[in-house]
């Protein structure tokens, strides 16, 4: 190997890295390391006459590899690969050693820290020594997608694609379309149909050329990559159907909770204590009545059924609130003489239109009663006739009394949870769930649809409990992501990636099911695996697990770690 | 033990003036405001929450509702319009209904035209019975007016008076003592001792002449006026009881009582109108809001006291007889407004308000003992 010419670039980053190292040393030191042709300091490396700095000194220094000493890779390893890049290298011939985050920002002696920052640089120095030109390749991206779930999210998702011109394949579980949202009668908080918000929209997706609807149907298994995934679906008559679509959409939508978990509500042992979506059934049958077939005087709206509990789900689901305000309304246009009382433990209206929503609904003689969390009342039958009304025993928080409420019928507004197969799902699409079993987004605020895997998206209720709107936001959202992609038509791949070196590999299928990418594909003919280096994140598991030491990560190499680590002892 | 809510309570209140109920959701802007709010009484806020979640038993034995003089300081404050103070208001109307044991209270407040049709029928046969009398027992003619052939001689007329004073307040007596029995009886209300109703007793008087807690109220213009009005109707009422042949004496005039009820009959007829004009022009918060029962009131007063003074004109006049149909009108007037509103509607209000002042000082001192620590400092206006 020819004798490398480094240049290492310390950052002081203003005060930061500076008030506990000190730069000068750090590259009075690193003069002196081997192959280092010339080191300098700088107050903002990061900045343009930062990065000039480098990209003028790669040419008058004739120099091969950088070393530039300042924060995490995370924050600015993009920015200083373009700077080689400009300064007519290989981008990959950048090593960065990370003396703020793991030096500055966490020591308190600025000898002992100026002595690791040096240790650092030096280990860097010594790796990028090994670093191999690394060139970013791009795969095609195919244009046609498939979207999980035909409830309000999917369709919506199908929609924005398929009225874009591009292919979508819809699959639903069930016979028809419409989700939990076809389950609905009116909506909260302007009292519009349900009904009319998706008869519209079923009816153009079922008819929309570009939109390939697959009833009674089930993705079963997803091959491939980001631009070029490999579905397959189970249809309805049993046969496996192959698709080839370049992105996916999940938007499989939330179950509700069970209400027989709570006790003391008495769900299918009281003949009048019903759910939310017994009622909504109830209301779009048009007759409100009891078990009997009476119509009932006062009926009570108890909420956070399974939400916001010790015992059950401790999050909140969100759409109750209002949709409990949404039946008080309802059953006093049905019967107007109803009382209607919502038991509730915060009122929580803080959409659009939701406020004036809660106004006229208390205006409207609804009666609020106010519970402690984790102390939910009791329901009991008033006498010994299962028909003769019930009494609902509670502690009322704003009057401090015990009280008890007549009640002939009760709704239990049962919470959102995410449904059963959800785990099944989620390494089906290779995503991840959260502590309560909804699907996690990239990032919470900054990218809310796209998930650890390229190329699939959530929307809509199955990444948490969602309303309407909200849901059709993020179904869009997606699809506005999709739709980039498509128009780029290529998909950048990383040049970082691990790769199986055929002739050292036994065939063993140890890293087949660590991927957690499921980038590795084994060739059954040749008894070998093979890593799709598009879905590989470089994450490492496989080469690290490879008892034959038959996979190498490109740029994380043995020889370039055990340089570093020589480097910094 | 809990107590059964009653869901129809907000509907039923409703009919007594508290439309705006539901929309409080419980800031407490309102107590904070009141300048009687104190504990144990916290009100509005305390009331209000019965009345919104149907908690009768608890309002009926409430004393809130009285220790307010509807200053309308909350349903200023009032961030979702939810009128506290007519809403307090209302509650008084319900309490009165609510502590009359015959019903009719009930049924007057909650549907003007029967308390219309009642103050009709009362006149009626009034005018009725005083004109058989006059001609058959009396003397026999309408020309007539003082002296000893009169055609209403006030000796007999003063035996009506105090027959039917007599009826009037034993019905209030007896509601004031179910209204002792809501308010201070009950397990959860502290004992109190008979000493201290004994030693608190002046409250009564103190808080009945000089309503000194309204005075507390920001603005002293609607306790003036509600002072002259209350002391000029009280001062006739004693004229009328006490005086009533000094009167209708004729033909010279008794200065001696006529000099007190001219005073009064001007402060009477003049805060009366200027609570309808008030009320006409909802020139402040608590002229906004005007039950019917408030409307009988005040127009009863106005419509009682000047035909009072026209029939005193015509008869230092030389008009016995306009004097005498002027009387029997006045009559019409005075018999049906005792009659509905002493023990059945918002006069009764001068008899519960005082008590109730008196009632809520010894609860707070039993509550005080029973806790074992010295009784709240009460607002000056509740001390003896």
């Amino acid at each position: 190997m020819a004798e490398e010419r480094i240049g290492v670039f310390v950052c002081n980053c203003g005060t930061n890295i500076a008030k506990m190292v000190d730069g000068a040393a750090v590259v009075k030191a690193a003069t002196e390391m081997p192959g280092v042709e010339v080191a300098c300091a700088y107050k903002y490396m990061c900045s343009n006459p930062g990065q000039e700095l480098i990209t003028r000194d790669i040419r008058d220094h004739g120099l091969s590899r950088v070393v530039v000493a300042a924060c995490s890779p995370r924050m600015h390893e993009g920015t200083f690969r373009k700077a080689v890049e400009r300064g007519g290298i290989n981008p990959y011939f950048l090593e960065m050693a990370n003396i703020r985050e793991q030096c500055s920002w966490v020591h308190d002696d600025p000898a002992a820290a100026t002595e690791k920052a040096t240790a650092l640089t030096r280990a860097s120095v010594q790796r990028v020594t090994h670093h191999q030109p690394l060139e970013k390749r791009s795969v095609p991206m195919c244009p046609a997608t498939l979207v999980i779930g035909g409830g309000i999210a999917g369709l919506t998702a199908a929609l924005e694609l398929a009225d874009a011109d591009q292919q979508v394949y819809l699959v639903e579980r069930q016979a028809q379309l419409g989700g939990n949202v076809a389950r609905l009668d009116l909506t909260a908080p302007y009292l519009d149909s349900a009904r009319d918000l998706l008869r519209d929209r079923v009816t153009r997706v079922t008819r929309h050329p570009g939109i390939q609807v697959l009833l009674e149907s089930q993705v079963v298994g997803l091959q491939g990559f980001v631009g070029n995934f490999r579905p397959t679906v189970k249809i309805g008559t049993g046969e496996l159907l192959h698709l080839e679509v370049g992105s996916v959409v999940v938007c499989t939508g939330y179950q509700e909770f069970d209400a027989t978990r709570v006790r003391q509500y008495g769900y299918g042992r009281l003949p009048d204590v019903i759910t939310s979506f017994e009622l909504e059934a109830m209301l779009r049958r048009g007759k409100v009545e009891t078990r009997a077939g009476k119509t009932p005087r006062h009926v009570a709206v108890v909420h956070c059924v399974g939400s916001r509990s010790r015992e059950f789900h401790p999050y909140c689901s969100r759409v109750c609130c209002m949709t409990g305000l949404k039946y008080a309304n309802e059953i006093k246009s049905a019967i107007p003489e109803a009382y209607v009382s919502n038991l509730y433990v915060d009122m929580s209206a803080f959409g659009k239109g939701c406020e004036d929503f809660y106004k006229r609904t208390a205006e409207a003689r609804t009666i609020f009663l106010m519970y402690e969390k984790n102390q939910a009342p009791e329901i009991r039958l008033a006498g010994t006739d299962p028909e003769g009304g019930m009494l609902i025993a509670m502690k009322e928080r704003l009057s401090g009394e015990e009280i008890e409420i007549p009640s002939d019928l009760v709704v239990l507004m049962v919470g959102m949870e995410p449904r059963r197969d959800s785990d099944e799902v989620a390494r089906l699409v290779n995503i991840s769930r959260d502590k309560d079993g909804w699907f996690i987004e990239s990032h919470p605020k900054l990218d809310p649809v796209a998930t650890t895997t390229d190329g699939v998206f959530i929307a809509g209720a199955c990444q948490a409990p969602k309303d309407i709107p909200d849901s059709v936001a993020q179904a869009r959202a997606a699809a506005a992501r999709i739709l980039a992609k498509i128009h780029q038509g290529m998909i950048a791949v990383d040049a970082v990636y691990a790769e199986v070196l055929e002739a050292h590999c036994s065939g063993c299928r140890v890293c087949n099911e660590l991927c957690p990418y499921t980038a590795i594909e084994y060739d059954e003919v040749a008894r070998r695996s093979h890593i799709i280096s598009a879905a590989c994140k470089a994450c490492g598991c496989c080469a690290a697990a490879c008892p034959s030491g038959a996979i190498q990560a490109r740029h994380f190499t043995d020889q370039q770690i055990f340089a570093q680590i020589e480097g910094v002892l | 033990m809990a107590v059964r809510m009653n869901p129809g309570l907000v509907d039923d209140l409703a009919r007594y003036g508290a439309d705006d109920v539901t929309k409080c959701f419980q800031c407490g802007n309102c107590s904070a405001a009141c300048p009687f709010s104190q504990d144990p009484f916290i009100f509005p806020r305390k009331p209000m929450r019965y009345l919104q979640m149907g908690l009768e038993e608890r309002l009926r034995s409430s004393l809130e509702p009285w220790l307010c003089y509807y200053c309308g300081e909350c349903s200023v404050e009032c961030p979702r319009g939810a009128e506290p103070g007519e809403t307090m208001m209302s509650m008084r109307r319900w309490l009165t209904a609510q502590y009359d044991f015959t019903g009719l209270s009930r049924l007057f407040y909650r549907s003007w035209k029967a308390e219309l049709l009642a103050i009709l029928l009362v006149s009626l046969i009034t005018g009725a019975g005083f004109l058989t009398f006059g001609f058959l027992r009396g003397g026999g003619d309408l020309s007539v007016y003082d002296g000893p052939g009169a055609f209403l001689p006030a000796g007999a007329v003063h035996v009506f008076d105090w027959t039917m004073g007599g009826a009037l307040l034993a019905l209030l007596l007896v509601n004031c003592l179910r209204m002792w029995r809501f308010t201070m009886g009950g397990e959860r209300r502290p004992r109190v001792p008979a000493g201290a109703y004994l030693r608190h007793l002046l409250l009564l008087p103190w808080h009945f002449f000089t309503q000194k807690r309204y005075a507390e109220c920001g603005e002293k213009r609607p306790w003036a006026t509600h002072l002259v009005l209350m002391l000029s109707y009280v001062t006739i009422l004693v004229l009328v009881m006490f005086f009533l042949r000094d009167l209708q004496f004729g033909p010279e005039i008794r200065w001696s009582v006529h000099a007190l009820g001219y005073v009064a009959s001007i402060g009477l007829i003049t805060t009366a109108s200027l609570a309808i004009r008030g009320r006409l022009k909802k020139d402040a918060p608590y002229h906004k809001h005007s039950h019917e029962s408030d409307w009988a009131f005040l127009v009863l007063l106005v419509f009682v006291a000047s035909t009072g003074v026209v029939q005193h004109v015509l008869h230092r006049a030389g008009l016995p007889t306009a004097a005498n149909v002027a009387y029997l009108v006045h009559l019409m007037g005075v018999v049906p407004m005792l009659v509905v509103e002493v023990p059945f509607s918002k006069w009764s209000h001068l008899a519960y308000r005082p008590l109730a002042m008196y009632f809520a000082r010894l609860q707070a001192e039993a509550l005080a003992a029973r806790a074992g620590r010295p009784a709240p400092e009460p607002k000056p206006q509740l001390a003896t």
